[in-house]
């Protein structure tokens, strides 16, 4: 603990900050790797279950360390914090924190023995798999790129899902299909939308001023 | 601009900081030895009359105290102290109480960065009770160290052993040749002194003189040295804390608390740096406390580097007794959990009544460290 002390090198707190959510969101997307493939890819829960549980508590783990990390950096920088910096990491470090979640009740409607993988919405639902798991990926490596073009064409193309995913489950409330399939189905989509949600929010601290991080869709100006 | 754009500042490079401070700190030595020059210009007539005040060891402890919450640095009082017991005019004996209030004085700056937190009562309670455990520490410690010292003189006793095991020997009866370091320190002393002849011949300007450049290079090289020093030293003090959090407490977070001490020459600052995160709850009071025990010692490292400018070796023995005193401190207070929670729970009680009564904050902080030891100053003498 003492040798911290010693450790030479720049001032890269906030970068190790920004790794550690970076590193949250390729856990996420192992989770929902992990968890969409036992609802629609066939794979038994049973034995991805301990990978899941462990992958999340990692991700709660290192929310809190973030956490704390912030903390520290305004307590000892004082004034010379980087204040905006500690606020959008606190904002960005829930949103991470919330991908892992939704990914954990997929994996919870699988654990409930649904199981999609011959649905006829199948296709749809891969293709869907596909997008998000991309989405989670890209965004992680856009945010450590800090490449804020990459992330306005992410965030112009994934504006037009969020829709889609709502009418989804219009869809479902409207269908004629047993609860047991139309309310997991549901629930899927809107675990979908709030995944890309989220995703679409931590993108936005590359594009956005802070007081309207989060709220990339409420202003033309913002739309690319 | 995007959030995550990053602030661009101008980069001063490291290597030229430490240049830096390294000039402050040679400014520092040439304000003691002003200040050592000056007191010696008044003759031995005035001194007398000036210290005959704090005979009474618990006036000196007072006006340790008070001279500290005023100047809100243990550094600079702790070093004016040596810088006399250098010139001749303060003897040891007066001083190690004066030496000891300083102690207390210095705990005021974190307790007033607690007072920020006031209007949040959770985290106010939080933030004040890591603040006063510090002063809780540094009251217990001289309710028990200072009359063991009256009594048997323990403390500035192995301070001279130690110090003449470092080659400064207080029995005899000149004053020490000059280091490399003294000299030093004193060109710049008697060229600021010819300058004042040039104007005057009165012994007592020229002690005047001297003895507010000396004060002045004291404050200003201190006061940037920790500036600078925390701008150096902020990326390992940020690792050093998360380590703190992460890993818990114990004799590293105590190495922690003196190194971080002794890099911004500050103990304030170190102590200040843990009420946030003890008020927002990421560090708890026994885990903040090692690193509290670790600035106090850390911070005598400044009364040691004074004593360096001084002509006689007695400078070295009270910065040493200093020294001694915060180590003994801990040394009674730490390794023991039961007495290590004594200064937590009386914090912890502080803060409850201050959380409701508010006004026994004011009580505590403008009674505690300016009344009281004011009234003691002026009824004792």
């Amino acid at each position: 603990m003492v040798m911290e002390f010693f450790r030479g090198g720049a001032d890269r707190e906030l970068e190790q900050i920004e790794k550690t959510i970076q590193q949250m969101l390729v856990d996420c997307r192992h989770t929902f790797d992990a968890a969409i493939n036992a609802l629609l890819g066939g794979t038994d829960p049973d034995l991805v279950e301990k990978d899941i549980r462990k992958t999340d508590r990692r991700v709660n783990k290192a929310e809190r360390e973030v956490r704390r990390e912030l903390v520290v950096h305004a307590s000892v920088r004082g004034a010379q914090a980087d204040i905006p910096m500690v606020l959008v990491s606190m904002s960005i470090v829930k949103d991470a924190e919330r991908i892992g979640d939704y990914a954990k009740n997929i994996f919870d409607l699988a654990r409930a023995g649904v199981d999609f993988s011959s649905s006829e919405s199948g296709k749809k639902l891969l293709n869907d798999r596909d997008r998000i798991s991309r989405l989670i990926s890209e965004t992680a490596r856009i945010f450590g790129d800090r490449d804020a073009e990459a992330a306005h064409e992410i965030l112009k193309s994934e504006d037009e899902h969020l829709e889609d995913y709502d009418n989804a489950v219009l869809a479902q409330i409207e269908s004629s299909a047993a609860a047991n399939v139309a309310v997991p189905m549901a629930l899927l989509y809107r675990y979908f939308k709030r995944i890309t949600a989220h995703s679409m929010n931590i993108l936005t601290s590359l594009v956005m001023p802070l007081d309207r991080l989060d709220y990339y869709d409420e202003d033309k100006a913002d739309r690319w | 601009m995007s959030t995550r754009e990053t602030r661009r500042s101008w980069n001063v490079p490291t290597w030229v900081r430490f240049l830096y401070v390294f000039g402050l700190l040679y400014l520092f030595l040439v304000g003691v030895k002003a200040l050592e020059s000056g007191i010696k210009s008044f003759g031995s007539d005035f001194t007398d009359t000036l210290f005959a005040n704090v005979s009474n060891p618990v006036a000196g402890l007072f006006v340790g105290i008070l001279a500290t919450v005023l100047v809100q640095s243990s550094s600079v009082s702790t070093s004016t102290i040596v810088g006399l017991v250098g010139a001749g005019t303060l003897s040891i004996p007066f001083a190690v109480p004066m030496i000891m209030g300083a102690n207390i004085g210095t705990t005021v700056t974190n307790t007033l960065a607690s007072l920020g937190f006031l209007r949040r009562s959770t985290e106010f309670k939080r933030a004040f009770a890591g603040a006063t455990m510090h002063d809780f520490f540094n009251i217990l410690a001289v309710a028990l160290f200072l009359p063991l010292e009256l009594a048997t003189k323990f403390l500035s006793k192995s301070a001279e052993w130690l110090a003449g095991l470092l080659g400064a020997n207080t029995s005899i009866q000149f004053e020490n040749p000059d280091s490399p370091i003294k000299s030093a320190v004193k060109a710049p002393v008697a060229w600021f002194e010819s300058i004042v002849e040039r104007f005057t011949d009165n012994e007592n300007a020229m002690g005047i003189a001297l003895l507010v450049l000396g004060l002045a290079l004291i404050f200003l090289a201190l006061a940037y040295i920790t500036k600078n020093m925390r701008l150096v030293m902020a990326g390992r003090i940020e690792r050093s804390m998360n380590a703190v959090l992460s890993r818990g407490g114990g004799v590293p977070a105590i190495l922690i608390g003196l190194l971080m001490t002794v890099a911004v020459q500050s103990s304030s600052i170190t102590t200040s740096v843990l009420v946030p995160m003890i008020a927002a709850g990421v560090l708890t009071l026994e885990n903040g406390f090692p690193v509290t025990l670790g600035a106090n010692i850390g911070t005598t490292v400044t009364a040691l580097l004074a004593s360096l400018a001084a002509d006689r070796p007695e400078a070295l023995v009270i910065a040493l007794t200093h020294t001694l005193f915060n180590v003994s401190g801990l040394v009674v207070f730490y390794p023991i959990p039961a007495i290590r929670r004594i200064p937590l729970i009386l914090a912890q009680k502080l803060a409850s009544v201050a959380e409701v009564r508010k006004s026994a904050v004011l009580v505590y902080v403008v009674g505690g460290f300016i009344v009281v030891p004011l009234l003691g100053i002026l009824i004792l003498n």
